[in-house]
């Protein structure tokens, strides 16, 4: 290939929910369907299964669905998913019965022309408010089991922000489907065995068992844990960040409703355990619970039985025994790079992290986004393509472990060595620690973030920095005081949630809705 | 309260109706239509889409007002104007079921007796001497029958303005004379743009289904929103003017 060669073929390698995101995120970005200067091919093995985990998405799916054509009714309808409004994180400050906080997808009310934290932080003794219900009306929302918009809203559109939680399953089986019916994706059943390359080291053409050869200009590794391009081929080396997030391991499982009619939560249940969290996820027809551990500090047999007492409490399962139980071992980490020559990894295959902020799909969108945005005009311009990529993503992989570290290192719980462990120092990257000591004494705001690639917003640190119990000392300085405008946008806060809650139909209705009327285009 | 019984020409021969019975849309602000009144409706009202509230399914309205609870065509306790939309025209009858057995039903004309506008002293009377119906009777049993059958022709009609993607929200951003503002949503309307762009297959295609004359006079009836401002502002005016006499 030489440097002059403009690209024009896209090989995907694995037809997981990355691979068609991706894959159809670049057809529909170059409208493959219609036009023909781009061809893209996704190649994915018969014989292996997906993973199939990461039922917890970020309001960015709904862009992502649009890019993609796709109708929210249909995909509603057809991936069993429903709406995500945050996450609820219990017992993981003090481990008490009464310990929850919030981590809702709205910004805090009046947030771009103020910062409410450092009020709230003062009136908080009177007001009795958690910071997320008092500047939200989100937490509300999910309290009262409500949907975060009616049957009246357009597609993609609500009363307050949304994403989704899916089956993984179901989702890459439509996703499948309309990337090759809609998007012009080509679709070729096989299993790679031979990587042919250039002398420079480019990838040249992938050779199969079936005896098909794919021959490509941009190859996107989408192979999962096997990193079967980056990592087997290329050799780059795995980043393991375990020294900073424990979590390695996994215990899966579905949990029936009740009845067909039970409520269906609106946000992701994280609930704090001895060694780990478990995670309870509300499909329409079923939950998916599972309990991430660290099996430096707890046995897989401890880690089962926490996850059996879990179940057994919130259902009328008798237990965990008599259904099917997926063990998954996790490696925490990312690879040094993740787009080497004309080869760019995309999904588990560029890295990992416990699901505790749904970071995997968002990842997949970002990069997917930023590739077909971005595809390199000829093979002279990629390189440069491909180093702001990797300077992008390593920030935002470096910010995303930040923010999950936040919500271990500010626990209180002192039940066992896994949380004392979690906040030795050692264990806490320097970019955490640098931006714990500027909160110690500024309000955390949003001029702490200045990059363009920013994965969570200010709102977010503030959501779990408040939610945890983290205070900060305010001297006479600090520039928030317009007490007036502050305590009138917790009223205006305060109304709005109570109107929410109100109008909004219950979640469980709105879906029962949809299947019925779907929603309309406008 | 509403009591709902079969109409009966033994049970009511001395049964009278006045025109009361409008008094029930005083304080509504939107009404639902059907596409064979367009062409009367076009005269007064801007006829606008609308979602229903438990199904988010498009529907046809007449707009009377710009907030709940206001009707401008309700004017010191009459309906002012020419055409009177079927669903007011035909109070106080509805159309009621009666079981015919296990699995079958058959439609059958009702009245609202608590109604103020039922009395057996005055109104016109819904039978004759003879016990057969009034003119005034077979005239409510057509406008009910009009809004039976308009409740297919809309769901054909509008899933042939979805099919050719037709339907967009419109927003109302009004300023009165006495500089109220107000601000509409959860209104639709015609696209004009996609309109214009149409093939001419699909032309010739809700021509054919005789829709296309329909979706014209939708799209003129929004000049109506001009005249609808200006009956609010002369309601306005009539409000400060009792405001200020009575200060």
């Amino acid at each position: 290939m030489t440097t002059a060669t403009p690209i024009t073929h896209i090989v995907v390698v694995g037809g997981g929910s990355a691979g068609w995101l991706t894959a159809g995120r670049i057809a529909a970005q170059h409208q493959c369907a219609t036009r023909k200067d781009i061809k893209v091919t996704l190649v994915e093995s018969p014989n292996v299964p997906i993973i199939g985990v990461g039922e917890g998405t970020w309001p960015t799916m709904r862009s992502t669905l649009i890019a993609f054509g796709i109708s929210e009714t249909t995909f509603i309808k057809e991936c069993d998913a429903t709406f995500k409004q945050g996450a609820k994180f219990a017992k993981w400050t003090t481990g008490e019965e009464s310990d929850f906080y919030y981590h809702p997808l709205m910004l805090p009310q009046g947030f771009s022309q103020t910062n409410l934290g450092p009020y709230w932080q003062t009136v908080a003794p009177e007001l009795n408010e958690s910071f997320s219900h008092a500047v939200c009306v989100q937490e509300a929302i999910c309290e009262a089991g409500c949907a975060p918009k009616s049957i009246r809203h357009a597609e993609f559109a609500g009363t307050a922000n949304y994403a989704y939680h899916l089956d993984a399953g179901k989702f890459t089986a439509f996703l499948t489907k309309h990337c090759t019916e809609k998007l012009g994706v080509q679709h070729v059943l096989a299993d790679v065995n031979h990587v042919e390359s250039f002398d420079s080291g480019d990838i040249k053409a992938l050779h199969t068992e079936q005896g098909v050869t794919v021959e490509g200009d941009l190859f996107v590794d989408c192979t999962g844990f096997k990193s079967m391009l980056l990592g087997e081929h290329y050799k780059v080396p795995f980043i393991p960040c375990d020294d900073v997030l424990f979590i390695d391991r996994a215990l899966a499982v579905h949990v029936p409703y009740d009845t067909p009619q039970s409520p269906i939560a609106s946000h992701t249940i994280s609930t704090a355990q001895d060694a780990g969290w478990i995670w309870d996820i509300g499909l329409q027809s079923r939950r998916g619970v599972g309990h991430v551990y660290s099996s430096r500090h707890q046995s897989k047999d401890d880690a089962y039985a926490r996850l059996d007492t879990y179940v057994r409490q919130t259902s009328s399962l008798n237990g965990i025994d008599d259904i099917n139980v997926k063990d998954i071992t996790i490696q925490s980490g990312h690879r040094q790079r993740f787009w080497q020559n004309n080869c760019v990894a995309v999904g588990l295959a560029a890295g990992f992290l416990e699901p505790l902020e749904a970071s995997a799909l968002v990842l997949v969108e970002l990069s997917a986004s930023m590739i077909a945005e971005q595809l390199p005009a000829n093979r002279a311009v990629m390189d440069i393509v491909a180093k702001r990529f990797n300077d992008t993503f390593s920030y935002r992989w470096q910010r995303i472990i930040d923010f999950l570290k936040l919500h271990y290192m500010l626990s209180k719980r002192e039940d066992s060595p896994f949380w004392r462990d979690n906040r030795d120092s050692h264990t806490i990257p320097d970019s955490l620690k640098e931006l714990l000591a500027l909160w110690q004494y500024h309000p955390p705001s949003d001029k702490d973030f200045t990059s363009n690639n920013e994965v969570f917003p200010a709102a977010s640190y503030q959501y779990v920095l408040y939610g945890m119990g983290f205070t900060s000392q305010l001297g006479t300085h600090q520039q928030w005081v317009n007490a007036d405008f502050a305590k009138q946008q917790l009223m205006q806060n305060r109304k709005a949630r109570s109107m929410a809650v109100e109008k909004l139909p219950k979640h469980r209705e709105l879906i029962n809705k949809i299947h019925q009327f779907g929603l309309q285009a406008v | 309260m509403t009591n709902m019984v079969a109409i009966n020409n033994k049970l009511h021969s001395g049964l009278k109706v006045t025109d009361d019975a409008l008094s029930l849309g005083a304080n509504q602000h939107l009404v639902p239509v059907v596409v064979s009144e367009l062409s009367k409706l076009i005269v007064h009202y801007p006829v606008v889409i609308t979602k229903f509230n438990d199904s988010g399914q498009f529907g046809l309205s007449a707009l009377l007002g710009f907030e709940e609870n206001e009707n401008l065509f309700w004017q010191q306790g009459e309906w002012d104007a020419v055409y009177i939309p079927a669903q007011f025209e035909r109070l106080p009858f509805y159309v009621g079921t009666e079981a015919q057995g296990a699995d079958s039903s058959d439609r059958v004309l009702c009245i609202d007796m608590d109604n103020a506008s039922v009395s057996e002293e005055k109104g016109t009377p819904l039978f004759d001497n003879t016990g057969e119906p009034s003119n005034y009777l077979l005239e409510k049993q057509q406008v009910l029958a009009q809004l039976l059958d308009g409740e297919t022709q809309n769901q054909h009609f509008i899933a042939a303005l979805q099919q050719h993607n037709l339907i967009t929200p419109l927003t109302l951003d009004i300023t009165f004379e006495n500089e109220s503002k107000t601000s509409i949503t959860g209104l639709y309307t015609i696209d004009e743009d996609k309109l214009a762009a149409l093939s001419a297959d699909a032309i010739a295609d809700l021509h054919a289904r005789h829709m296309l004359q329909s979706i014209y006079t939708m799209v003129a009836s929004n000049a109506q929103i001009y005249a609808l401002i200006d009956k609010k502002n002369k309601a306005n005016k009539n409000a400060d003017a009792w405001f200020q006499t009575t200060n």
